[in-house]
């Protein structure tokens, strides 16, 4: 058994769920800051995901140095690549909520339409919802909990096509039209961070049964029925 | 191609999914020819079984890789594929070796000429107290293949990747090149005789990190002309040069410790998702 070795895997995952903390922060943060229309909020989000983006890099170059000096091979080795794949999705889950901030901050002084904004809060908390879950399945190697994601997945694409029957009513509204095309960027980028917690899932199911699958294909919808 | 037709071609195009991949290469390694058909084998040496009941079929032009333990019994095994056990006292097998269909240890086979189809290198480079030419030219001159023995010679080192290195001092002591050359010059001496199969028992486990990519490099070539089996402690190795590999492990009951043969796939599948709990704990180390 190798002793050093096991631990630089342990410390590994470790980060990688402690970067799966912050972004469940900073994506918290971007949507009190969307509610609230708090401009300085949205610039504390923006601030905080070089943290994220620090998390990050560390793992990798973990990863490349664990790569380069112990040859992890079988459960070890799909470990390491579902650890390396986990990493850049959950990045690409704290951009996404910068992104959120941004767009917050451009329309900061308009008064929103409430039923869009409450859609667009449950769709966060789902996606919060995923985040956690895919972080758990990791922690706990649970197959059931990881394919569990496409259900969930399924619960924010629907916000979203309510949210966007909602935008085709008041997108005539004069003064609504810029924050209504917003929101729609905010909308768009809620449903991918669902995604990307489907595909952190997938890794989860891969390196539990050694077979890398897609839950959904967007091109073959039908084989996955 | 109308554009029409184009298009309609795209539309009813098969869809590429993973599977298909997969079955793909089943379906090449059906289509090799097996060299070596290895039904229940049992080998012992007196009342002490070193491996016992081991199938497994070696196929033509590829590398397959013997891992596992000190004690598996890997290195009785790929004895037993050229008879190299004849000799040692207390031998004994059962089942069956079956090469191109005929039994190895059949009635009517001569163990010389399976050594001929079936060259092995050692461990520990053994070259003859003799030249580098007398080395080479020493099996093909006992089995009576002396014409043309300059060609033959010239194209066994150039085979091991060892003519230009020594091309200028042939008539020179063996003894005096360095260890990863020497063990060129006994993959040299054993292709030599044109075998058809190469068995390597741990053919760079003496040699340095330089010495050892030159011979893992040379069975890259060698797997064109020649089947290669080798046995290797060194799991990267057969990680990096073995298409298939071969896991033994020790097994025990109350006559005592025994080799086991516990899988045997392609060396991709050994490496990333072994079926076997014991070859998991075997390669990832945590057994060993």
């Amino acid at each position: 058994m190798r002793v050093s070795f096991q631990e630089e895997l342990d410390q590994l995952e470790a980060s990688l769920q402690e970067e799966g903390a912050l972004v469940l922060r900073v994506l918290r943060g971007a949507l009190n800051a969307l509610a609230q229309r708090d401009v300085e909020l949205a610039d504390d989000v923006i601030a905080f995901d070089d943290d994220v983006d620090q998390h990050y890099i560390q793992i990798e170059s973990g990863i490349e140095s664990l790569l380069a000096r112990q040859t992890p091979v079988a459960t070890d080795l799909r470990l390491v690549l579902a650890m390396l794949h986990t990493n850049l999705h959950l990045e690409r889950m704290a951009d996404y909520s910068v992104t959120i901030a941004k767009l917050t901050k451009l329309v900061a002084d308009v008064e929103p339409d409430a039923m869009l904004l409450q859609s667009l809060e449950d769709m966060g908390e789902r996606a919060e919802e995923m985040i956690r879950v895919a972080l758990d399945a990791f922690a706990n190697r649970d197959l059931q909990a990881a394919e569990s994601l496409v259900d969930l997945d399924e619960l924010i694409d629907r916000s979203n096509r309510r949210f966007v029957d909602r935008v085709v009513e008041i997108v005539g509204e004069p003064g609504l039209r810029e924050w209504v095309l917003r929101m729609v960027l905010v909308s768009r980028t809620l449903e991918r961070i669902g995604d990307h917690a489907v595909d952190i899932g997938e890794q989860i199911a891969y390196l539990l049964t050694a077979e890398f699958r897609e839950f959904t294909d967007a091109s073959h919808p039908e084989q996955h029925a | 191609m109308t554009e029409e037709e184009h298009v309609s071609q795209m539309v009813t195009m098969p869809a590429m999914r993973p599977v298909e991949v997969a079955a793909r290469q089943d379906a090449e390694l059906q289509t090799r020819e097996t060299v070596f058909d290895i039904q229940g084998l049992t080998a012992s040496y007196g009342s002490n079984v070193a491996v016992k009941g081991v199938d497994l079929a070696i196929y033509r032009n590829l590398i397959t890789a013997v891992i596992g333990p000190s004690g598996c019994g890997k290195s009785t095994f790929i004895r037993c594929l050229n008879r190299m056990n004849d000799e040692v006292p207390g031998f004994g097998h059962e089942g069956k070796i079956l090469y191109h269909g005929i039994d190895l240890y059949g009635d009517d086979v001569e163990p010389v000429e399976v050594r001929r189809r079936i060259g092995m290198v050692f461990q520990k480079a053994n070259p003859f107290p003799k030249t580098i030419y007398d080395n080479v030219a020493w099996a093909p001159r006992v089995l009576g293949l002396k014409k043309n023995l300059d060609e033959r010679v010239e194209k066994a080192l150039q085979g091991a990747a060892l003519w230009d290195e020594v091309k200028d001092r042939l008539k020179r002591s063996a003894l005096g090149l360095s260890g990863g050359q020497q063990q060129r010059l006994c993959i040299a001496r054993a292709i030599a005789v044109e075998p058809e199969v190469l068995l390597l028992d741990e053919p760079a486990s003496a040699l340095d990190p330089i010495a050892t990519q030159r011979i893992e490099e040379l069975m890259h070539e060698l797997k064109r002309e020649y089947t290669i089996v080798i046995v290797t402690h060194n799991m990267q190795q057969a990680a990096r040069v073995a298409d298939r590999t071969a896991f033994f492990s020790i097994d025990s009951d109350d006559q005592g410790r025994y080799g086991v043969l516990v899988e045997y796939d392609e060396t991709p599948k050994i490496f990333t998702a072994p079926s076997d709990k014991r070859t998991e704990d075997y390669v990832t180390g945590r057994f060993g």
